[in-house]
């Protein structure tokens, strides 16, 4: 996503994506199920989402692939594996308005509802903290190579060198956090708050849901 | 008369503030008397969840009963155990569910919905026999419950879908039988884990009520 004209409202996001999985999985036995999902594709690279595609274009025909191969050794029914590459791929597709979304963007949109800010608080810190988090689970795998702890697959070595200084640091961690956030004037009340950049529904969502719903439809009349 | 006074002024400065008002400041701080700090590690416990279960669209469409939550049934138990066994407190698993939901509600909105309501019953079964959190034995019944809770939700689910999309439920009864057996079996051990993890740490002294 370049910019923010370029994105989604958020809850068209969701929306778009509850449908596009739906749709998918509803029609993924028809033969004309790829063309539908094709037009999804094209929808979302149109919208602001092709960065989002392109990532989850090799993903979805590597693992949709492997998916209706083992469908059709299992079967040998090419039917069954293309129904499974439509549903795989449909999966895929509902992922990318959300990895087109940050975390930011739609925790305004939720704060500019009047969601509770201890929903959106949380909702934000669990989205950014994947990163972080990786980061940390690799420090903790490092510091058992040093230690020489032995593997990993082992349960004794897991529960004791993995899982216990990995808490004990997100523990730390979410102690420097929740003071991060309170010494910045977070709080949980219902007072009044400024949102900085209001998210709003825009024309252009407008269209974007009505080519979704549209693809839809037309896939209905057909069948 | 001055020194009457000056012994009133003296005595108003004196007077200790008013308990009332303390209480008001300290609940407009919290939500639902939660406080920052336990939101926080609530959603870094979500962010766990999130991670360790990543691997979830590739068992998305094994077509297998249960084979979601036999993948990531010791993920759903152990963290929101540990999470339960730091904030004690009604709609813990609740808030849990709905942070870790957030990417569900793109890649399998039924599942966010479903977690959702196992999670309110969940709560709504440990709360009514053990009345609150501050037993073990409390967080350990509401996470051991709430991802097997799932498997009915998405039996009725595969059922109504089934003629038309999905073939989920296996006609052979011993597998899902077996399947439903495994999975309650794996979120107790996660849950006895969660519980054992955070007493430990409260031993220690890292995790502190």
């Amino acid at each position: 996503m370049s910019g923010d004209k370029n994105i989604l409202y958020p809850l068209t996001g969701i929306l778009s994506a509850v449908v596009i999985l739906l749709s998918g999985l509803i029609f993924a036995k028809n033969i004309w199920c790829p063309v539908l999902l094709v037009w999804f594709f094209i929808w979302l690279m149109l919208f602001g989402c092709y960065r989002a595609c392109l990532k989850v274009l090799l993903p979805m025909l590597v693992l949709g692939g492997i998916f209706a191969g083992i469908t059709y050794l299992a079967s040998g029914d090419g039917m069954s594996a293309m129904s499974m590459m439509n549903r795989m791929a449909a999966v895929f597709l509902a992922v990318v308005p959300g990895t087109s979304i940050t975390p930011v963007q739609m925790a305004r949109c939720l704060s500019s509802l009047r969601m509770p800010r201890a929903v959106t608080l949380g909702m934000l810190i669990a989205l950014s903290f994947v990163p972080l988090l990786t980061l940390e689970i690799r420090r903790v795998r490092e510091a058992m190579v040093t230690r020489g702890a032995g593997s990993i697959f082992s349960p004794q070595i897991l529960y004791r060198a993995f899982l216990i200084p990995l808490i004990t640091r997100l523990v730390n961690i979410s102690d420097t956090l929740s003071l991060s956030v309170e010494t910045r004037g977070f709080t949980l009340s219902g007072s009044d708050y400024s949102i900085y950049h209001l998210q709003s529904f825009r024309p252009k969502d407008a269209v974007y849901i009505i080519g979704i719903v549209l693809g839809v439809v037309g896939m209905a009349v057909i069948v | 008369m001055k020194q009457n006074d000056l012994t009133e002024t003296l005595l108003e400065n004196t007077q200790p503030e008013a308990p009332v008002e303390k209480k008001a400041t300290k609940e407009k701080k919290s939500f639902l008397g939660y406080q920052i700090k336990d939101i926080v590690f609530l959603a870094v416990m979500s962010a766990v969840i999130l991670v360790t279960s990543a691997f979830m669209p590739l068992l998305l469409h094994i077509p297998l009963f249960g084979v979601i939550q036999l993948g990531l049934g010791l993920q759903f138990s152990m963290f929101p155990a540990i999470g339960l066994a730091k904030v004690r407190k009604p709609f813990s698993l609740v808030f849990m569910s709905v942070f870790s939901g957030v990417v569900l509600l793109f890649m399998n909105t039924v599942m966010f919905v479903c977690l959702l309501f196992c999670a309110l019953i969940a709560e709504g079964v440990s709360l009514l026999i053990f009345r609150s959190y501050e037993k073990d034995v409390a967080c350990f019944v509401a996470c051991a419950v709430y991802f097997p809770l799932s498997l009915p939700f998405m039996y009725v689910w595969y059922q109504i879908m089934g003629g038309t999309v999905l073939s989920y439920v296996s006609s052979i009864w011993w597998v899902t039988a077996l399947m439903s057996i495994a999975v309650v079996a794996l979120c107790c051990l996660g849950s006895f884990l969660g519980v054992r993890i955070s007493k430990e740490l409260k031993k220690s002294g890292v995790m502190k009520k």
